[in-house]
């Protein structure tokens, strides 16, 4: 144990969550410790890599705008998880429960009677000036009362012990999801701790959210439908959304796949419009409903605003709950629990003075260095002012903004908060300590608030760093809660509530939106593939331009050109090199990978973390836009063709056959019907002056040749081949059946799509009389593969009325006087 | 003369687009408001094409709505609104009034009084900052101890005349900093401006939505269509209650006035604010007519 805590920082004044005294753990951690003790160094370094992998391997992100890295940094976590001791949740998730029912009940009176406000129980220049306080929102009428749905607080120890707010989340609390993210990485990190510390189970929480929103909803056309409503994938949470929408069997919508008919709340599907009558949304208040809240938003739903003012739809939390968050109602908890709830406020929040009232700025400014200075209402945007870090002139210039506009400003004390042990990122022989913060969880059920037993600890980013954030760059730890006896390890989220009668082999409804990103992601895979096959061909072809004794550059560049690799005019090597890496070729394999990755992005909830990972390896690829040699862009391409196959093997192996899965397969084949189609037009305009062995080696088909023939590629079975042969995956028939196969299914459930179009198609193929028609020159031939080409883009022109038209109404504002 | 007016109003609004649009979801403030000086003799909504929803509503504030859903194809959008209204004098004398001091709520006495519905009017709120520019523009007509009628009067005409109407100046979200620096605007433009000049004195003020008759020159009709719909401010004056004053005119507004309704600014009453689903550009036509109504025999 020594070794353990050789180089344990001393907490310096601050709350030790491991130690009692020096070298003395506190009571609850004692078993942690001997297991870290008992186990090699290697081993916990093993644990926190094997962790790490889980977290890449399964693309745990939180988006941080600011970051270079973007839109893809991994979660971070420390396998170490926080322990806490039964008697002292209690104390905690009491708390919880008071300041949720608190908060509930101020909400539902200043979108109701007010009479807090006109009481003087709350100033009503504070909540009239917030920009949170939603005018649209008043009068609403929530189902079963509820404004607040789902509630977060922001948890820090000062160094006595005591734990308080740092603050309050109310509108669209997140975390919970990456809370249960650690709890299943760290749970398995630590399996012997984890049964004998009888850590409390967090599934119960969020089946009581499923359940909650369900029983609250407002009932009728058809079954029940919760909607988990998300900004999509920029949001630096959206790894949550997606993570939490598959867990709890909510479907993840954006504002364009929902409508307003009736005054009730739709989901836009390929089936038509299914009733949604509960809204988890992850979207800010001020974006929901571009009609009667921002106009500027293009995110929300037009007429959201009043479905809920009558009541036909749950939104979970209620609009204009966001109030809540400002830090200027802090100062007016206390007055507000003794008032509404007849009790002290248990879980005390950091103390906080709203600087409006006269009062409170004096001590305030009398106070400074102890202080941070925050902003009352985000919209002011003033950055955080530690009133220790200012000079004299600094000072000075605070109390002039103070004096200036006092309603503007809240004044909180600071807090020391806590530390507690983590694992050194390079030595992981002795722990080392960082400040944390706990945001836990409550919902609403109607039993009353339910709190998660546990939560996500937020871990600062430097040993001295006074800002815990996510945003800021911190780790993350779980949170175990020790049970006071056996815990009931019986239940499980999807066991218990799934019965065989509520089987979905169909899911309940795919939004339009999302088949028209699968289609467009076979169309890109396809596009892809067939960009890099000619590349790779065109290149090789210069390689061995001397002994071509089939003079096959001809066709091959005028392919290249067709297809828009090569423009007239263009040094065709240095041409096509770049069309192979550089982007600023919109039609080469970079700009069409590029394409491919933001079309897979928007699908990041339903692709497999494979496909996601196969495409990121290509378009992170350092080749990406630099020039290359020959021979590494012939590398290059030959990645991009394995990776194409390897995208294609998972829909062929991985995915089920649902409309999503026809409608990525209708995609690559139309794709591929229409480049196939070009391929042999080029070919017949070639025909006197070429061979045909690029045209097998393009269409992948020449091995197959050669076992049938082995004989020098003629016309007669070249053709037979790539054209009417339906058992060669990249014959025009092959596409073409494919093609009429899906659209009959889908007609099935759709009506009519344009199978009859496809299945005439196969007609005059089959029509076709191989001795007589396989001919380059034959009108009847050449006649049939240019109806084809024309047939794949009418059919794309089909399926986009058909089925994506909703997805593409975009929603424009517009104001009149 | 009769101490009020009857006037007919037309408010035609239309939207042509480029290309069909599937769809549209709009909120109309166009219902004259019901006040203690103005009746509602009738008022009617027409919507081209027919709505396939419709209800009306109380906003916040207390004026009327109506919000309507179009979920039928379409390339254009009328919205006619006509309104029979009564408009009885009320406008305040104006040579006499407290220290317009006293209307200022002294900074923290934020506590529950009469003041309750008054405050939001003292507040910053999107399209109205508080501004120091704004607050020294006021002050050479609110010097110490000035009555308040008076000083209300004064700014109202300095606006008037050291402002130039220029309806190509500014758009519907031109901003208060952008007016003090250009001097120039329309209706809507100076009526923020003046709010945020006395709000920024701690005066509380209202932006009102509504119209002005236009008189004609003598001897020459008036031109049906030409009036826009118009926007002024009301500002509390403690005894007295709201008085009315049009910044663009420079006076008090009275019978010539008829009101739609109130807000803190032009977002809370915009006539007609809508969704349109579709990618077309737009093409947005008004236009409006006060007529006096000559009745037969008034009682």
């Amino acid at each position: 144990m020594k070794d353990l805590l050789a180089n344990y920082p001393d907490p310096q004044g601050r709350f030790d969550e491991l130690l009692a005294a020096p070298t003395r753990p506190r009571a609850h951690w004692m078993r942690a410790m001997m297991e870290l003790a008992a186990t090699s160094p290697v081993d916990i370094r093993q644990r926190q890599a094997a962790a790490e992998r889980h977290i890449r391997d399964s693309g745990v992100t939180y988006n941080v705008y600011a970051d270079p890295q973007g839109l893809d940094r991994p979660w971070h976590l420390d396998v170490l998880p926080l322990i806490i001791a039964p008697d002292e949740w209690r104390e905690i998730e009491a708390g919880i429960i008071q300041r949720a029912q608190l908060f509930n009940q101020v909400l539902a009176d200043i979108y109701g009677s007010q009479s807090l406000l006109k009481q003087g129980l709350l100033p009503p220049a504070l909540i009239f000036g917030q920009s949170g306080f939603l005018r649209p929102a008043y009068g609403m009428n929530v189902p079963g009362g509820i404004h607040l749905h789902v509630y977060a607080a922001d948890l820090a120890r000062s160094p006595d012990g005591q734990w308080w707010v740092m603050a309050d989340r109310t509108q669209a609390p997140s975390g919970a999801g990456y809370a249960l993210e650690n709890r299943l990485i760290v749970s398995r990190a630590f399996p012997a701790l984890y049964r004998d510390l009888h850590v409390q189970h967090v599934a119960r929480f969020f089946a009581t959210l499923r359940d909650s929103l369900m029983h609250f909803a407002p009932k009728g056309d058809g079954p029940t439908l919760t909607v988990l409503l998300t900004p999509g994938p920029y949001n630096e949470t959206y790894f949550e959304h997606a993570l939490l929408a598959r867990y709890l069997g909510f479907p993840l919508v954006e504002g364009e796949d929902l409508t307003v008919r009736d005054g009730r709340i739709w989901l836009k599907t390929i089936g038509g419009l299914k009733r949604v009558h509960a809204i988890l949304r992850r979207q800010d208040d001020n974006f929901c409903d571009p009609l009667e809240l921002r106009s500027d938003s293009v995110l929300g739903v037009a007429g959201l605003t009043d479905c809920a003012r009558r009541g036909t739809v749950l939104v979970a939390n209620a609009l204009g709950s966001g109030i809540i968050e400002s830090g200027a109602l802090l100062g007016f908890l206390p007055r507000l629990a003794e008032h509404l709830t007849g009790e002290p406020l248990r879980l005390p929040s950091i103390a906080t003075w709203w600087c409006g009232e006269p009062a409170a700025l004096e001590d305030a400014l009398d106070q400074a260095a102890n202080l941070v200075f925050k902003p009352a209402d985000p919209i002011f945007q003033i950055e955080p002012v530690f009133g220790r870090d200012l000079d004299a002139a600094g000072l000075a210039a605070l109390r002039k903004n103070l004096a200036a506009h006092p309603e503007r400003f809240v004044a909180q004390e600071l807090v020391h908060v806590s530390q507690a042990p983590v694992l050194e990122a390079d030595n992981a022989d002795h722990l080392s300590a960082r400040g944390i913060g706990l945001r836990v969880f409550a919902v609403a059920s109607p039993g009353g608030y339910a709190v998660m037993p546990g939560g996500l600890t937020r871990v600062a980013s430097g040993h001295n760093v006074r800002v815990v954030s996510m945003q800021r760059g911190g780790s993350s730890k779980d949170t175990w809660v020790m049970s006071p006896g056996q815990v009931d390890a019986s239940f499980t989220l999807l066991k218990s509530t799934v019965t065989a009668d509520e089987l979905q082999r169909v899911p309940a409804g795919i939004p339009s939106r999302v088949v028209e990103n699968l289609f467009w992601f076979g169309r890109y895979e396809e596009r892809c593939d067939d960009a890099a096959r000619l590349l790779r061909l065109a290149l090789n072809l210069k390689l061995q331009e001397d002994d071509d004794d089939e003079n096959s550059i001809g066709p091959v560049m005028g392919l290249a050109r067709a297809f828009g690799l090569l423009q007239d005019g263009d040094d065709a090597d240095g041409a096509l090199l770049a069309a192979a890496t550089s982007e600023a070729n919109a039609f080469g394999l970079a700009a069409n990978l590029r394409a491919l990755e933001r079309v897979a992005f928007n699908l990041r909830d339903r692709m497999s973390l494979d496909n996601l990972r196969t495409i990121n390896g290509l378009i992170r690829d350092p080749v990406i836009n630099r020039t290359l040699s020959l021979s590494d862009t012939l590398a290059w391409l030959n990645r991009t063709v394995t990776g194409m196959m390897t995208l294609s093997g998972f829909a062929l192996d991985g995915m089920t056959r649902d409309d999503g899965w026809r409608f990525l397969s209708l995609g690559r084949r139309v794709e591929r019907l229409a480049f196939q189609c070009l391929a042999l037009q080029v070919a017949f305009a070639h025909r006197a002056d070429s061979g045909l062995t690029w045209l097998l080696l393009l269409a992948d088909s020449s091995v197959t040749y050669r076992t049938r023939y082995m004989a020098r590629p003629e016309w007669l079975p070249v053709l037979d081949l790539l054209v009417l042969d339906g058992t060669n995956p990249r014959s025009v028939m092959f596409q073409i059946e494919g093609i009429q196969s899906a659209l009959l299914k889908l007609e099935v459930a759709y009506g009519a799509c344009g199978s009859e179009q496809a299945g005439a198609a196969v007609k005059t193929l089959a029509g076709l009389n191989p001795a007589r028609d396989l001919d380059p020159d034959n009108a009847r031939l050449r006649g049939a593969i240019d109806a084809l080409r024309d047939a794949a883009f009418t059919l794309n022109d089909r399926l986009t009325q058909r089925f994506f038209n909703h997805a593409q109404t975009a929603s424009r504002a517009m104001l009149g006087v | 003369m009769a101490d009020f007016v009857t006037y007919r109003v037309i408010h035609q609004t239309r939207y042509d687009y480029s290309d069909g649009v599937s769809g549209a979801h709009q909120l109309a403030h166009l219902r004259p408001r019901e006040t203690d000086w103005q009746r509602v003799r009738m008022h009617h909504l027409t919507i081209e094409p027919p709505p396939s929803e419709l209800s009306e509503a109380t906003d916040y504030f207390g004026n009327g709505v109506m919000r309507f859903a179009v979920d039928t194809p379409h390339t254009a959008l009328t919205v006619r609104a006509e309104s029979v209204v009564e408009v009885h004098s009320h406008a305040p004398a104006m040579a006499a009034g407290p220290a317009w001091e006293s209307a200022v709520a002294s900074p923290g006495q934020w506590g529950a009084d009469d003041e309750f519905d008054i405050v939001q009017f003292r507040l910053a709120s999107p399209m109205v900052p508080l501004l120091p520019e704004a607050a020294a523009y006021a002050r050479a007509s609110f010097t110490a101890g000035r009555a308040l009628p008076a000083a209300l009067l004064e700014l109202t005409q300095r606006i008037r005349n050291e402002f130039v109407y220029d309806s190509k100046a500014t758009t519907v979200t031109t901003n208060v900093n952008e007016v003090l620096a250009t001097r120039r605007g329309v209706c809507q433009d100076f009526a923020h401006l003046m709010i945020s000049c006395l709000r920024s004195l701690g005066l509380a003020a209202r932006y009102v939505s509504g119209y002005i008759v236009n008189r004609a020159p003598p001897g020459k009709p008036k031109l049906a269509g030409a009036d826009a719909s118009h926007a002024w401010v009301e500002v509390h004056c403690p005894g007295t209650g709201w008085i009315a004053l049009d910044p663009t005119n420079g006076k008090v507004a009275d019978t010539e006035f008829v009101t739609l309704g109130w807000g803190r600014e032009f977002s809370d009453v915009t006539p007609l604010r809508g969704v349109v689903l579709g990618t077309a550009s737009q093409a947005l036509t008004v236009a409006v007519s006060v007529d006096p109504v000559q009745l037969r025999d008034s009682v």
